[in-house]
């Protein structure tokens, strides 16, 4: 095997934060592929430009995603990743395995690829990085033998991802892990078979402190809340004023709303003004616990700055409850994904499109009514549609004002 | 061997087989947990059950060596179980608390950095750099392990007001919730593209192209068969070179970082924000990246210095405001922090009520 | 229509767009079903049928994915021809 000289990213096996760069030279040590990604990365090191090409067309038969095509530019001075596909594994949910379970996808990777991984790519997938086209259709052989399925890639539904939610979190208000693995089943087909008009990211989060960040990165975004009253412990928050919390700055100050108040002695809250930021819940884990009546606040829109600027989601269900076999959620994609066909352009994401047609247009196609939880503000300008129906709504509203001699704003 | 017989839609193996008992045991019924060191927290259950777990850092691109490593101490320790967080680190669980002190003593031994939970800096959410892309302008890695060397302190001990989450991304594709976390590196090209016109017309659809530009920077080139780019409408963006490979971005003297602040994803106390850009450019300086490193470790101590406790850095600067920020930390105002391209109207100020 | 039959009209669809339009799934399903008066499913499931086949394939490029007619080489590497 050649023997790369790599004085520049040498320096960085230096330092006290774990070194990709070892990683690199660990599987190096025994993979031809491996050993070649290192010399191949010392060069861009070195010229400061990368030299990977354009994704090609790669796969496995009769899907359309999962395998992202990779070949350099450097093919001749670096045969080993001439090719350098990546295969996207789909996660379990919540990241965990089993010792068994993730040397078996060691072998199979250290036989057919480079031995390199990412742990996890920033969808959620488990990434293999660095195989040949004709080790392709082995991979997926080996891997879906053994009960694991490529990730979607290209203009399909993303492998769904989740929290740990309800496995090692107190706060969570759905069932994150379940929900993602009922979606990612029920939606086989439109993970492999890229269908759409670009990518569709569904991210779950148990709740506000939104850990998968699906608020800013997924097209929908399913966030854990819950009605009713926080659970107080007042023996608890008694406990952390004697600890030393001073829980009027750090907790009542805190609070959005100001809806909580402390005499000294307990907490109070006036949970109805509550808008479930999660502050006070974070801070004094053990004295107070969400609600009891549970669900999720569904958001649709989020994406990175491409094209026209990154969009956070915005808020379209204030509250759906998430219970098996989840029909409710599965119905409300399905109609969200006809009104994105409908709609779209090639390559646009389903938030740019409901900015090009307008939200009552979405909504209207989802069946979901107007609601000021939907808002931060009503619009500011008076350029509005009033549709027929509109109209005859308005004049049938004061028709009845005139009948009851009540007003009805 | 002979390749076994394939299956297709199959989905991930379901994820309770990989459930340690005592998190099967205690699914949904967790009553509290508590941060004992940033390394290390403990949940407890309704049960009166625990669960440590420790978490240790990774540098995210990993050997099957080195997963083999996680699995041998999941072995050892954990009974076989263990997983990975969105953040990239591995995390290993025990119920018997007698475990847990030889647990940290073995990853000790072998190296592993223990921390991240609570208020520090946790692993650092990249993207595939000159590692693994093909739109990359820098190396997200090498920017990564060359920031968190420097601020290992704040992973491993050292307390900060709140939670810093630092992202870096290699282009403006922002692949992974770059645009809003405390801190963030962006890569930026700073030139207008090239194009090869003699491709063109065999690699690219026209309309595609033209559509690609957010600012209509493009229009046809009939003569060549090809595009023309108006120089002064580009902003480097590179979305035309994602649909079309014949136009060329790359320059390894004008590639360069540009360094974001202020923004989180959580809703705690203030709604999600985006982060906004304070530094325009610093040049591409691998393999160690000094001046980004430097700018990112000088915010995190102003922060650190200046924020109440429980303030992200993005609700300190709301609280303080940027021209203050700007004049705590020292950093040039420059026309970069000034939108001008769709969000000026929202960006700018609207009132005399600033400070000095 | 016999599979067989509806499948030529799919590839010829196909074949007339080569080189000049890329065709995403919708584009065919919903170009050939209103060639032919036909339901949208049979359309799609018809497609996919050769899809598994080889006969098309899914690609991608300009970031975006496309069906396409596979190329020579595509077929040598899946072993669909010598």
């Amino acid at each position: 095997m050649k023997k790369y000289s790599t004085p520049l990213i040498d320096e960085l096996e230096k330092g006290p934060w774990p070194s990709f760069v070892t990683e690199m030279k660990k599987a190096a040590k025994t993979n031809e592929m491996s050993n070649d990604a290192v010399g191949h990365l010392e060069k861009c090191y070195a010229t400061k430009v990368g030299y990977w090409k354009h994704g090609g067309i790669v796969g496995v038969l009769g899907y359309g995603g999962g395998v992202i095509g990779r070949y350099s530019e450097l093919g001749d001075e670096f045969p080993g990743v001439a090719h350098f596909h990546t295969v996207r594994i789909n996660q379990p949910s919540g990241f965990y395995y089993t010792s068994a379970a993730m040397k078996e996808i060691c072998d199979i990777w250290d036989k057919y690829g480079s031995g390199l991984t990412n742990v996890h790519g920033s969808t959620g997938d488990l990434v293999l990085l660095g195989t040949k086209t004709d080790a392709l259709e082995n991979i997926f052989a080996e891997y879906s033998s053994r009960g694991w399925d490529l990730g979607g890639s290209g203009s399909a539904l993303r492998t769904p991802s989740c929290c740990l939610g309800p496995s090692r979190c107190e706060w969570s208000n759905y069932d994150t892990l379940d929900l993602c693995y009922a979606l990612t089943q029920e939606f086989q087909d439109e993970i492999h078979r890229p269908m759409f008009s670009y990518k569709f990211k569904i991210k779950m989060s148990g709740c506000a402190c939104d850990c998968v960040a699906s608020i800013a990165r997924a097209d929908m975004s399913i966030i854990g809340t819950w009605k009713g009253d926080i659970r107080i412990d007042q023996a608890e928050v008694a406990n952390y004023a004697k600890k030393g919390m001073d829980i009027n700055a750090e907790i009542i100050g805190m609070c959005p709303t100001q809806c909580m108040s402390y005499d000294g002695k307990e907490i109070k809250i006036n949970n109805a003004e509550c808008n479930r930021c999660m502050h006070c819940i974070t801070k004094m884990t053990k004295a107070l616990r969400p609600g009891t009546e549970r669900g999720a606040t569904i958001c649709i829109g989020s994406k990175a700055p491409i094209v026209v600027g990154s969009l956070l989601s915005w808020v379209i269900v204030p509250f759906i409850k998430v219970e098996e076999p989840y029909t409710e959620v599965k119905d409300l994609i399905r109609k969200i994904w006809e009104w994105w066909d409908d709609n779209a352009k090639p390559r646009e994401r389903i938030g740019e499109v409901i900015e090009m047609k307008g939200m009552r247009s979405f909504l209207e196609g989802i069946g979901q009514e107007p609601i000021p939880q939907q808002i931060k503000e009503p619009r500011k300008d008076p350029f509005m549609f009033y549709t027929e129906e509109d109209m005859v709504g308005f004049k049938a509203k004061e028709a009845e004002e005139k009948k009851t001699g009540k007003y009805k704003f | 061997m002979a390749i076994p017989q394939r299956k297709t839609d199959i989905g991930p193996p379901k994820y309770d087989q990989f459930l340690p008992p005592a998190i099967k045991k205690n699914y949904g019924k967790w009553k509290y947990h508590e941060v004992i060191t940033p390394g290390t927290m403990v949940h407890v259950g309704e049960s009166g059950d625990k669960l440590w777990t420790v978490r240790v850092a990774s540098p995210r691109l990993l050997s099957t060596a080195t997963i083999r490593e996680h699995c041998d101490i999941a072995e050892k320790f954990c009974d076989g179980f263990f997983r990975y967080t969105t953040r990239n680190n591995v995390e290993f669980m025990v119920a018997d608390e007698s475990k847990l002190e030889p647990l940290k003593k073995e990853l000790t031994d072998r190296g592993f950095k223990m921390g991240g939970i609570g208020n520090a800096i946790s692993n650092v959410v990249h993207t595939q750099g000159w590692v693994h892309c093909h739109s990359a302008c820098t190396d997200a890695s090498g920017l990564v392990k060359a920031m968190m060397d420097e601020l290992m302190p704040y992973f491993e001990s050292k307390p900060l007001p709140n939670k810093v989450r630092l992202a870096v991304a290699c282009c403006v594709n922002m692949c992974g919730a770059v645009h809003c976390s405390d801190i963030a590196v962006v890569a930026v090209h700073t030139k207008v593209p090239e194009i090869k016109h003699e491709l063109f017309k065999n690699m690219c659809e026209l309309p595609t192209v033209i559509g690609s530009c957010p600012t209509r920077a493009i229009s046809p080139d009939p003569a060549n068969k090809s595009v023309k780019i108006n120089a002064e409408k580009c902003m480097y963006c590179g979305n035309c070179f994602t649909v079309c490979p014949p136009i060329s971005i790359k320059d390894a003297d004008r590639d360069g970082v540009a360094i974001l602040v202020g923004g989180k994803v959580n809703s705690l106390r203030s709604n999600p924000k985006f982060s906004k850009l304070v530094i325009p450019y610093i040049s591409n300086e691998p393999p160690r990246w000094p001046k980004a490193v430097a700018a990112i470790k000088h915010i995190v101590d102003v922060y650190a210095a200046n924020a109440r406790k429980h303030e992200r850095v993005g609700e300190w600067i709301d609280r303080i405001g940027w021209e203050r920020f700007f004049s705590l930390t020292g950093i040039d105002f420059t026309f970069q922090s000034i939108d001008d391209f769709t969000f000026m109207r929202d960006t700018m100020r609207t009132a005399s009520t600033f400070k000095w | 229509m016999e599979t067989a039959e509806l499948q030529d009209k799919i590839f010829a669809f196909c074949e007339a767009a080569k080189g000049k339009k890329k065709l995403k799934e919708k584009d065919i399903i919903k170009g050939v079903s209103a060639e032919l008066s036909l339901e949208a499913d049979v359309v799609k499931k018809a497609m996919r049928g050769m899809i598994d086949v080889g006969r098309l394939m899914y690609s991608y490029g300009g970031g975006a994915s496309s069906v396409e007619i596979p190329s020579e080489e595509y077929l040598r590497e899946k072993g669909m021809i010598p």
